[in-house]
Protein backbone atom coordinates (compact mmCIF):
# COMPACT_ATOMS: atom_id res chain seq x y z
CA UNK A 1 0.00 0.00 0.00
CA UNK A 2 2.59 2.37 1.15
CA UNK A 3 4.84 1.26 -2.12
CA UNK A 4 1.67 2.22 -4.23
CA UNK A 5 1.37 5.53 -2.73
CA UNK A 6 5.32 6.54 -3.34
CA UNK A 7 4.92 5.14 -6.80
CA UNK A 8 2.12 7.29 -7.59
CA UNK A 9 3.45 10.21 -5.82
CA UNK A 10 6.62 10.05 -7.85
CA UNK A 11 4.64 9.26 -10.76
CA UNK A 12 6.24 5.97 -11.68
CA UNK A 13 3.34 4.59 -13.65
CA UNK A 14 3.96 7.95 -15.78
CA UNK A 15 7.62 7.66 -16.06
CA UNK A 16 7.36 3.87 -16.91
CA UNK A 17 4.54 4.16 -19.53
CA UNK A 18 6.56 7.13 -21.29
CA UNK A 19 9.22 4.95 -21.51
CA UNK A 20 7.77 2.57 -22.88
CA UNK A 21 6.10 4.35 -25.75
CA UNK A 22 9.09 5.99 -26.48
CA UNK A 23 11.09 2.93 -26.90
CA UNK A 24 8.35 0.60 -28.82
CA UNK A 25 7.67 3.48 -31.08
CA UNK A 26 11.31 3.70 -31.78
CA UNK A 27 11.72 0.41 -31.95
CA UNK A 28 9.16 0.37 -35.11
CA UNK A 29 10.91 3.18 -36.62
CA UNK A 30 14.42 0.94 -36.86
CA UNK A 31 12.24 -2.01 -38.16
CA UNK A 32 13.65 -3.77 -41.08
CA UNK A 33 11.15 -6.10 -41.85
CA UNK A 34 9.15 -4.81 -44.18
CA UNK A 35 6.02 -7.48 -43.58
CA UNK A 36 5.31 -6.27 -40.57
CA UNK A 37 2.17 -4.10 -40.44
CA UNK A 38 -0.24 -2.79 -37.53
CA UNK A 39 -3.00 -2.43 -39.60
CA UNK A 40 -4.56 -5.28 -38.29
CA UNK A 41 -4.31 -3.99 -34.62
CA UNK A 42 -5.35 -0.37 -35.51
CA UNK A 43 -7.68 1.20 -32.58
CA UNK A 44 -7.00 -1.56 -30.96
CA UNK A 45 -5.97 -1.86 -27.00
CA UNK A 46 -4.35 -4.91 -25.20
CA UNK A 47 -4.11 -4.53 -21.30
CA UNK A 48 -1.22 -6.08 -19.21
CA UNK A 49 -2.10 -6.69 -15.46
CA UNK A 50 0.93 -7.65 -13.72
CA UNK A 51 1.38 -9.12 -10.61
CA UNK A 52 4.65 -6.85 -10.18
CA UNK A 53 3.20 -3.48 -11.06
CA UNK A 54 0.05 -2.09 -8.81
CA UNK A 55 -0.95 -0.24 -12.23
CA UNK A 56 -2.03 -1.69 -15.93
CA UNK A 57 -0.05 -0.97 -18.79
CA UNK A 58 -2.30 -0.34 -22.19
CA UNK A 59 -1.02 -0.73 -25.49
CA UNK A 60 -3.08 1.03 -28.51
CA UNK A 61 -2.19 1.68 -31.64
CA UNK A 62 -3.12 4.73 -33.35
CA UNK A 63 -4.37 5.34 -36.77
CA UNK A 64 -0.86 6.88 -37.25
CA UNK A 65 0.73 3.65 -36.79
CA UNK A 66 2.15 4.78 -33.10
CA UNK A 67 1.79 2.74 -30.28
CA UNK A 68 -0.33 4.80 -27.50
CA UNK A 69 0.99 3.59 -23.99
CA UNK A 70 -1.29 4.26 -21.14
CA UNK A 71 -2.76 3.11 -17.62
CA UNK A 72 -6.30 3.60 -19.25
CA UNK A 73 -8.35 0.21 -18.50
CA UNK A 74 -11.45 1.47 -20.02
CA UNK A 75 -10.93 0.46 -23.68
CA UNK A 76 -9.54 -2.71 -23.71
CA UNK A 77 -10.09 -5.10 -26.13
CA UNK A 78 -8.04 -7.49 -24.51
CA UNK A 79 -7.15 -7.74 -20.79
CA UNK A 80 -4.12 -10.14 -19.45
CA UNK A 81 -4.22 -10.41 -16.39
CA UNK A 82 -0.07 -12.32 -15.11
CA UNK A 83 3.16 -12.18 -13.73
CA UNK A 84 6.59 -11.24 -15.35
CA UNK A 85 7.51 -15.11 -14.90
CA UNK A 86 4.87 -16.06 -16.67
CA UNK A 87 4.59 -14.24 -19.73
CA UNK A 88 8.53 -15.46 -20.01
CA UNK A 89 6.82 -19.12 -19.91
CA UNK A 90 4.43 -17.98 -22.26
CA UNK A 91 6.53 -17.05 -24.89
CA UNK A 92 8.63 -20.45 -24.42
CA UNK A 93 6.42 -22.67 -24.22
CA UNK A 94 2.78 -21.22 -25.84
CA UNK A 95 1.05 -23.16 -23.33
CA UNK A 96 -1.86 -20.86 -22.80
CA UNK A 97 -4.42 -23.26 -21.76
CA UNK A 98 -2.63 -24.83 -19.27
CA UNK A 99 -1.51 -22.21 -17.57
CA UNK A 100 -5.11 -20.66 -17.36
CA UNK A 101 -5.62 -23.72 -16.29
CA UNK A 102 -3.31 -23.30 -13.80
CA UNK A 103 -4.42 -19.77 -12.71
CA UNK A 104 -1.29 -18.44 -14.00
CA UNK A 105 -3.02 -16.54 -16.69
CA UNK A 106 -6.21 -14.95 -16.84
CA UNK A 107 -7.48 -13.33 -20.42
CA UNK A 108 -10.80 -11.17 -20.61
CA UNK A 109 -11.85 -9.74 -24.10
CA UNK A 110 -10.76 -11.20 -27.43
CA UNK A 111 -7.69 -13.24 -27.65
CA UNK A 112 -7.01 -13.14 -31.02
CA UNK A 113 -5.73 -9.37 -30.33
CA UNK A 114 -3.38 -10.42 -28.00
CA UNK A 115 -1.81 -13.13 -30.74
CA UNK A 116 -1.89 -10.49 -33.38
CA UNK A 117 0.07 -8.04 -30.58
CA UNK A 118 2.52 -11.00 -29.46
CA UNK A 119 2.98 -11.54 -33.43
CA UNK A 120 3.99 -8.36 -34.06
CA UNK A 121 6.55 -8.39 -31.46
CA UNK A 122 8.06 -10.79 -32.55
CA UNK A 123 8.28 -10.11 -35.93
CA UNK A 124 10.28 -6.93 -35.04
CA UNK A 125 13.34 -7.16 -37.15
CA UNK A 126 16.16 -4.58 -35.99
CA UNK A 127 19.65 -4.03 -37.84
CA UNK A 128 21.62 -3.28 -34.39
CA UNK A 129 24.49 -2.91 -36.39
CA UNK A 130 23.72 -0.60 -39.36
CA UNK A 131 22.35 1.68 -36.73
CA UNK A 132 25.14 1.73 -34.70
CA UNK A 133 27.75 2.42 -37.66
CA UNK A 134 25.24 5.42 -38.79
CA UNK A 135 26.64 6.75 -35.16
CA UNK A 136 30.25 5.63 -34.85
CA UNK A 137 30.85 4.58 -38.72
CA UNK A 138 31.41 1.33 -39.75
CA UNK A 139 34.95 0.08 -38.67
CA UNK A 140 34.57 0.87 -35.02
CA UNK A 141 31.12 -0.98 -35.29
CA UNK A 142 32.60 -3.87 -36.80
CA UNK A 143 34.95 -3.76 -33.71
CA UNK A 144 32.49 -3.67 -31.22
CA UNK A 145 30.67 -6.16 -32.62
CA UNK A 146 33.06 -8.86 -32.72
CA UNK A 147 34.20 -8.09 -29.27
CA UNK A 148 30.82 -8.59 -27.85
CA UNK A 149 29.83 -11.91 -29.74
CA UNK A 150 33.72 -13.02 -28.40
CA UNK A 151 32.65 -11.62 -24.87
CA UNK A 152 29.42 -13.54 -24.92
CA UNK A 153 30.83 -16.75 -26.48
CA UNK A 154 33.52 -16.72 -23.82
CA UNK A 155 30.39 -16.34 -20.85
CA UNK A 156 28.26 -18.95 -22.08
CA UNK A 157 31.37 -21.07 -21.90
CA UNK A 158 31.98 -20.39 -18.65
CA UNK A 159 28.77 -19.93 -17.19
CA UNK A 160 28.31 -23.79 -18.29
CA UNK A 161 31.98 -24.44 -16.48
CA UNK A 162 30.68 -22.80 -13.42
CA UNK A 163 26.87 -24.19 -13.31
CA UNK A 164 28.51 -27.77 -13.43
CA UNK A 165 31.29 -27.06 -10.97
CA UNK A 166 28.55 -25.60 -8.53
CA UNK A 167 26.34 -27.99 -9.05
CA UNK A 168 28.82 -30.82 -8.03
CA UNK A 169 29.87 -29.41 -4.95
CA UNK A 170 26.31 -28.98 -3.74
CA UNK A 171 25.40 -32.29 -4.52
CA UNK A 172 28.58 -34.56 -3.88
CA UNK A 173 30.79 -32.63 -1.93
CA UNK A 174 28.50 -30.90 0.31
CA UNK A 175 25.46 -33.13 -0.08
CA UNK A 176 22.94 -29.65 0.33
CA UNK A 177 20.85 -30.53 -2.17
CA UNK A 178 19.76 -34.69 -3.32
CA UNK A 179 20.20 -35.79 -7.19
CA UNK A 180 17.66 -36.35 -9.20
CA UNK A 181 17.61 -40.04 -8.20
CA UNK A 182 17.60 -39.58 -4.47
CA UNK A 183 14.67 -37.40 -4.61
CA UNK A 184 12.64 -39.87 -7.20
CA UNK A 185 13.62 -42.83 -4.49
CA UNK A 186 12.75 -40.70 -1.46
CA UNK A 187 9.50 -39.95 -3.13
CA UNK A 188 8.75 -43.56 -4.00
CA UNK A 189 9.52 -44.60 -0.20
CA UNK A 190 7.22 -41.98 0.93
CA UNK A 191 4.50 -43.65 -1.46
CA UNK A 192 5.30 -46.80 -0.26
CA UNK A 193 4.93 -45.90 3.33
CA UNK A 194 1.35 -44.28 2.45
CA UNK A 195 -0.10 -47.08 0.65
CA UNK A 196 1.07 -49.50 4.02
CA UNK A 197 -0.49 -46.96 6.08
CA UNK A 198 -3.77 -46.76 4.10
CA UNK A 199 -3.55 -50.81 4.00
CA UNK A 200 -3.58 -50.88 8.12
CA UNK A 201 -6.20 -48.30 8.45
CA UNK A 202 -8.44 -50.25 6.26
CA UNK A 203 -7.46 -53.81 8.45
CA UNK A 204 -8.02 -51.62 11.41
CA UNK A 205 -11.74 -50.39 10.06
CA UNK A 206 -12.82 -53.98 9.16
CA UNK A 207 -11.91 -55.52 12.91
CA UNK A 208 -13.65 -52.73 14.15
CA UNK A 209 -16.69 -53.51 12.71
CA UNK A 210 -15.96 -57.56 13.05
CA UNK A 211 -16.03 -56.93 16.57
CA UNK A 212 -19.11 -54.65 16.80
CA UNK A 213 -20.75 -57.45 14.70
CA UNK A 214 -19.93 -59.91 17.46
CA UNK A 215 -21.25 -57.66 20.44
CA UNK B 1 -6.64 56.46 -4.57
CA UNK B 2 -8.55 53.55 -5.95
CA UNK B 3 -8.00 50.13 -4.56
CA UNK B 4 -6.78 49.35 -8.43
CA UNK B 5 -4.02 52.08 -7.83
CA UNK B 6 -3.04 50.85 -4.48
CA UNK B 7 -2.69 47.14 -5.55
CA UNK B 8 -0.68 48.61 -8.27
CA UNK B 9 1.56 50.15 -5.72
CA UNK B 10 2.00 46.84 -3.52
CA UNK B 11 3.40 45.06 -6.98
CA UNK B 12 5.50 47.99 -7.65
CA UNK B 13 7.46 47.95 -4.26
CA UNK B 14 7.33 44.60 -3.89
CA UNK B 15 10.06 41.64 -4.32
CA UNK B 16 7.61 39.34 -5.98
CA UNK B 17 7.35 36.66 -2.86
CA UNK B 18 4.40 38.11 -0.61
CA UNK B 19 1.12 37.90 -2.88
CA UNK B 20 -0.85 41.76 -2.39
CA UNK B 21 -4.28 41.97 0.06
CA UNK B 22 -6.42 40.40 -1.78
CA UNK B 23 -8.94 43.49 -2.65
CA UNK B 24 -11.82 43.07 -5.11
CA UNK B 25 -14.85 44.10 -6.49
CA UNK B 26 -17.43 43.06 -8.92
CA UNK B 27 -15.46 45.37 -11.69
CA UNK B 28 -11.87 43.93 -11.34
CA UNK B 29 -9.44 40.61 -10.85
CA UNK B 30 -6.11 39.95 -10.93
CA UNK B 31 -3.28 40.09 -13.49
CA UNK B 32 -0.02 38.25 -11.52
CA UNK B 33 -0.70 40.55 -8.15
CA UNK B 34 -1.79 43.65 -10.03
CA UNK B 35 -5.52 44.65 -9.25
CA UNK B 36 -6.99 45.49 -13.10
CA UNK B 37 -10.33 46.02 -14.86
CA UNK B 38 -11.80 42.95 -15.84
CA UNK B 39 -12.32 44.25 -19.33
CA UNK B 40 -8.38 44.44 -19.69
CA UNK B 41 -7.12 41.21 -18.46
CA UNK B 42 -8.15 39.35 -21.60
CA UNK B 43 -5.57 41.47 -23.70
CA UNK B 44 -3.28 41.65 -21.16
CA UNK B 45 -3.14 37.40 -21.02
CA UNK B 46 -3.32 37.86 -24.65
CA UNK B 47 0.06 39.88 -24.67
CA UNK B 48 1.53 37.47 -22.55
CA UNK B 49 0.90 33.95 -24.46
CA UNK B 50 0.98 36.30 -28.22
CA UNK B 51 4.69 36.75 -26.19
CA UNK B 52 5.55 33.17 -25.65
CA UNK B 53 3.84 31.12 -28.13
CA UNK B 54 6.64 30.40 -30.03
CA UNK B 55 9.24 29.33 -27.23
CA UNK B 56 5.74 27.62 -24.69
CA UNK B 57 7.03 24.24 -25.75
CA UNK B 58 10.94 24.67 -25.22
CA UNK B 59 9.97 27.10 -21.83
CA UNK B 60 7.57 24.37 -20.37
CA UNK B 61 10.05 21.63 -20.33
CA UNK B 62 12.91 23.89 -18.94
CA UNK B 63 10.71 25.14 -16.36
CA UNK B 64 9.15 22.22 -15.11
CA UNK B 65 12.56 20.04 -16.02
CA UNK B 66 9.85 18.21 -18.70
CA UNK B 67 7.94 16.94 -15.54
CA UNK B 68 5.29 18.75 -16.98
CA UNK B 69 4.92 15.14 -19.29
CA UNK B 70 4.03 13.38 -16.47
CA UNK B 71 1.15 15.69 -15.44
CA UNK B 72 -0.38 15.21 -18.78
CA UNK B 73 -0.23 11.82 -18.99
CA UNK B 74 -1.79 11.74 -15.13
CA UNK B 75 -4.19 13.70 -16.66
CA UNK B 76 -5.19 11.15 -19.82
CA UNK B 77 -4.99 8.22 -17.35
CA UNK B 78 -7.71 9.72 -15.06
CA UNK B 79 -9.88 11.11 -17.65
CA UNK B 80 -10.91 7.43 -18.65
CA UNK B 81 -11.15 8.34 -22.60
CA UNK B 82 -12.73 5.56 -25.04
CA UNK B 83 -13.27 5.29 -28.46
CA UNK B 84 -15.58 7.56 -29.94
CA UNK B 85 -15.34 9.86 -26.88
CA UNK B 86 -15.64 13.89 -27.59
CA UNK B 87 -13.11 15.47 -25.99
CA UNK B 88 -12.56 19.66 -25.28
CA UNK B 89 -9.42 20.32 -24.94
CA UNK B 90 -10.01 24.25 -23.50
CA UNK B 91 -6.98 26.69 -22.94
CA UNK B 92 -5.19 23.51 -24.94
CA UNK B 93 -2.40 25.70 -25.87
CA UNK B 94 0.27 23.65 -27.93
CA UNK B 95 -1.65 20.91 -28.16
CA UNK B 96 -0.13 18.44 -25.72
CA UNK B 97 -3.22 16.68 -24.55
CA UNK B 98 -5.05 16.67 -27.76
CA UNK B 99 -2.01 14.76 -29.41
CA UNK B 100 -3.04 11.81 -27.28
CA UNK B 101 -6.55 12.61 -27.04
CA UNK B 102 -6.72 12.26 -30.96
CA UNK B 103 -5.04 8.97 -30.92
CA UNK B 104 -7.47 7.47 -28.20
CA UNK B 105 -10.31 8.46 -29.54
CA UNK B 106 -10.17 7.07 -32.68
CA UNK B 107 -11.68 7.94 -36.15
CA UNK B 108 -15.42 7.93 -34.68
CA UNK B 109 -14.27 10.27 -31.61
CA UNK B 110 -13.46 13.96 -32.16
CA UNK B 111 -11.25 16.09 -30.50
CA UNK B 112 -11.82 20.18 -29.67
CA UNK B 113 -9.16 21.92 -29.30
CA UNK B 114 -9.68 25.46 -28.12
CA UNK B 115 -7.86 28.32 -26.97
CA UNK B 116 -8.40 32.10 -26.65
CA UNK B 117 -5.74 33.11 -27.92
CA UNK B 118 -4.60 32.39 -31.78
CA UNK B 119 -1.05 32.45 -31.39
CA UNK B 120 -0.99 29.77 -29.20
CA UNK B 121 -4.11 27.87 -31.47
CA UNK B 122 -1.65 28.46 -34.63
CA UNK B 123 1.26 27.10 -33.09
CA UNK B 124 -0.62 23.63 -32.04
CA UNK B 125 -2.15 23.32 -35.28
CA UNK B 126 0.92 23.39 -36.88
CA UNK B 127 2.38 21.30 -34.52
CA UNK B 128 0.08 18.55 -34.44
CA UNK B 129 -0.72 18.66 -38.26
CA UNK B 130 3.33 18.02 -38.47
CA UNK B 131 2.63 15.08 -36.80
CA UNK B 132 -0.11 13.37 -38.99
CA UNK B 133 -2.86 14.27 -36.70
CA UNK B 134 -5.21 15.87 -38.51
CA UNK B 135 -8.61 13.38 -38.99
CA UNK B 136 -10.32 13.75 -35.72
CA UNK B 137 -8.93 17.47 -34.51
CA UNK B 138 -10.74 20.85 -35.16
CA UNK B 139 -9.86 24.12 -33.48
CA UNK B 140 -11.76 26.86 -32.34
CA UNK B 141 -10.63 29.82 -30.87
CA UNK B 142 -12.96 30.74 -27.84
CA UNK B 143 -13.06 32.49 -24.49
CA UNK B 144 -13.85 29.74 -21.50
CA UNK B 145 -16.66 31.36 -20.24
CA UNK B 146 -18.97 31.89 -23.49
CA UNK B 147 -17.86 28.51 -25.05
CA UNK B 148 -19.55 28.43 -28.38
CA UNK B 149 -20.80 24.89 -28.37
CA UNK B 150 -24.28 23.24 -27.80
CA UNK B 151 -25.46 22.30 -24.29
CA UNK B 152 -24.58 18.26 -23.90
CA UNK B 153 -21.95 18.36 -26.17
CA UNK B 154 -18.65 16.87 -25.02
CA UNK B 155 -17.86 13.16 -22.97
CA UNK B 156 -14.54 15.18 -21.30
CA UNK B 157 -13.42 18.66 -20.86
CA UNK B 158 -10.26 19.18 -19.58
CA UNK B 159 -8.15 22.44 -19.10
CA UNK B 160 -4.55 22.24 -18.01
CA UNK B 161 -2.98 25.05 -16.67
CA UNK B 162 -5.55 27.47 -18.39
CA UNK B 163 -8.02 28.31 -15.38
CA UNK B 164 -6.10 30.39 -13.63
CA UNK B 165 -5.81 32.86 -16.50
CA UNK B 166 -9.36 33.16 -17.08
CA UNK B 167 -11.03 36.74 -15.97
CA UNK B 168 -14.06 34.99 -14.28
CA UNK B 169 -13.71 31.23 -13.30
CA UNK B 170 -16.90 30.85 -12.00
CA UNK B 171 -18.19 31.54 -15.17
CA UNK B 172 -15.68 29.56 -17.20
CA UNK B 173 -16.82 26.36 -14.91
CA UNK B 174 -20.48 27.19 -15.56
CA UNK B 175 -19.75 27.15 -19.23
CA UNK B 176 -17.99 23.99 -19.14
CA UNK B 177 -20.88 21.98 -17.02
CA UNK B 178 -23.52 23.35 -19.59
CA UNK B 179 -21.12 22.04 -22.40
CA UNK B 180 -20.89 18.67 -21.12
CA UNK B 181 -23.01 15.60 -21.48
CA UNK B 182 -24.71 14.16 -18.30
CA UNK B 183 -22.48 11.61 -17.02
CA UNK B 184 -19.35 13.68 -18.78
CA UNK B 185 -16.25 15.01 -16.98
CA UNK B 186 -13.78 17.97 -16.14
CA UNK B 187 -10.21 17.57 -15.77
CA UNK B 188 -8.36 21.02 -14.21
CA UNK B 189 -5.03 20.46 -14.35
CA UNK B 190 -3.56 23.63 -12.41
CA UNK B 191 -0.82 24.83 -9.96
CA UNK B 192 -1.50 24.97 -6.67
CA UNK B 193 -0.19 24.93 -3.51
CA UNK B 194 2.31 22.47 -2.17
CA UNK B 195 1.62 20.67 1.09
CA UNK B 196 4.79 21.35 2.42
CA UNK B 197 6.08 24.74 3.92
CA UNK B 198 9.78 23.95 2.93
CA UNK B 199 8.43 22.89 -0.85
CA UNK B 200 6.59 25.88 -0.72
CA UNK B 201 9.46 27.96 0.30
CA UNK B 202 11.75 26.39 -2.32
CA UNK B 203 9.10 26.51 -4.98
CA UNK B 204 8.50 30.25 -4.12
CA UNK B 205 12.81 30.99 -4.87
CA UNK B 206 12.46 29.23 -7.90
CA UNK B 207 9.69 31.09 -9.23
CA UNK B 208 10.54 34.25 -7.99
CA UNK B 209 13.97 34.31 -9.08
CA UNK B 210 14.90 31.87 -11.41
CA UNK B 211 12.16 31.54 -13.64
CA UNK B 212 12.06 34.97 -14.58
CA UNK B 213 15.26 35.15 -15.42
CA UNK B 214 15.06 31.82 -17.37
CA UNK B 215 12.17 33.13 -19.91
CA UNK B 216 14.44 36.27 -20.23
CA UNK B 217 17.29 34.28 -21.40
CA UNK B 218 14.92 31.94 -23.20
CA UNK B 219 11.84 33.19 -24.57
CA UNK B 220 13.29 36.99 -24.23
CA UNK B 221 10.85 38.35 -21.87
CA UNK B 222 10.78 37.85 -18.32
CA UNK B 223 7.79 39.90 -17.43
CA UNK B 224 6.01 37.26 -18.81
CA UNK B 225 7.44 34.65 -16.77
CA UNK B 226 6.84 36.93 -13.82
CA UNK B 227 3.31 37.21 -14.56
CA UNK B 228 3.80 33.46 -14.81
CA UNK B 229 4.94 33.36 -11.16
CA UNK B 230 2.52 35.56 -9.61
CA UNK B 231 -0.68 34.51 -11.37
CA UNK B 232 -0.21 30.71 -9.76
CA UNK B 233 -0.08 32.03 -6.46
CA UNK B 234 -2.99 34.25 -6.81
CA UNK B 235 -4.96 31.22 -7.64
CA UNK B 236 -7.45 29.38 -5.59
CA UNK B 237 -6.30 26.90 -3.79
CA UNK B 238 -7.26 22.75 -3.92
CA UNK B 239 -10.18 23.20 -1.71
CA UNK B 240 -10.97 26.61 -2.90
CA UNK B 241 -11.00 25.27 -6.62
CA UNK B 242 -12.71 22.26 -5.48
CA UNK B 243 -15.93 24.30 -3.53
CA UNK B 244 -15.84 26.64 -7.20
CA UNK B 245 -16.56 23.47 -9.19
CA UNK B 246 -19.27 22.02 -6.96
CA UNK B 247 -20.72 25.82 -6.43
CA UNK B 248 -20.55 25.55 -10.40
CA UNK B 249 -23.03 22.14 -10.25
CA UNK B 250 -20.22 19.48 -10.61
CA UNK B 251 -20.25 16.01 -8.35
CA UNK B 252 -18.03 13.73 -7.04
CA UNK B 253 -15.50 16.28 -7.04
CA UNK B 254 -12.08 15.38 -6.59
CA UNK B 255 -8.39 16.52 -6.25
CA UNK B 256 -5.33 14.54 -6.79
CA UNK B 257 -2.06 16.70 -5.20
CA UNK B 258 0.75 16.23 -8.07
CA UNK B 259 4.94 16.74 -7.25
CA UNK B 260 4.08 17.48 -3.27
CA UNK B 261 0.74 19.83 -4.47
CA UNK B 262 2.64 21.98 -7.06
CA UNK B 263 0.52 20.96 -9.30
CA UNK B 264 -3.22 19.32 -8.24
CA UNK B 265 -5.39 17.51 -10.80
CA UNK B 266 -9.00 18.12 -10.00
CA UNK B 267 -11.58 16.15 -11.72
CA UNK B 268 -15.75 16.51 -11.70
CA UNK B 269 -18.66 15.02 -12.90
CA UNK B 270 -21.86 16.28 -14.61
CA UNK B 271 -25.24 13.70 -13.61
Amino acid sequence: MLTNKIANELLLPQVLTAALELLINKALLLNVNKGLSLQKVSAKTLTLELAELAFPLSFTVSSQARVIVSSLTERSDCTISTSVSTLKKLKANQQVTQLIKQGELDVIGDVKIAQQFAEISQSLEIDWQSELAKHIGDVPTHKIVQFGNKITKNFGKHSTELQADVGEYIVHEKRLVATNGQVKHFNQQVADVSNKVDKINSRINTLFTRLSNKK
Amino acid sequence: MSSSDQNSQVNDSSVGQQAPVEVSDNSTTHFGYKTIEKDDKISMVAGVFHSVAKQYDVMNDLMSFGIHRLWKRFTIDASGVRPGNKVLDLAGGTGDLTAKFSQLVGRDGKVVLADINSSMLNVGRDKLRDKGLVQNIEYVQANAEYLPFEENTFDIVTIAFGLRNVTDKDKALRSIYSVLKPGGRLLVLEFSKPEHELLNKAYDFYSFNILPKMGELVAKDGDSYQYLAESIRMHPDQETLKGMMENAGFEQTTFKNLTGGVVALHKGYKF
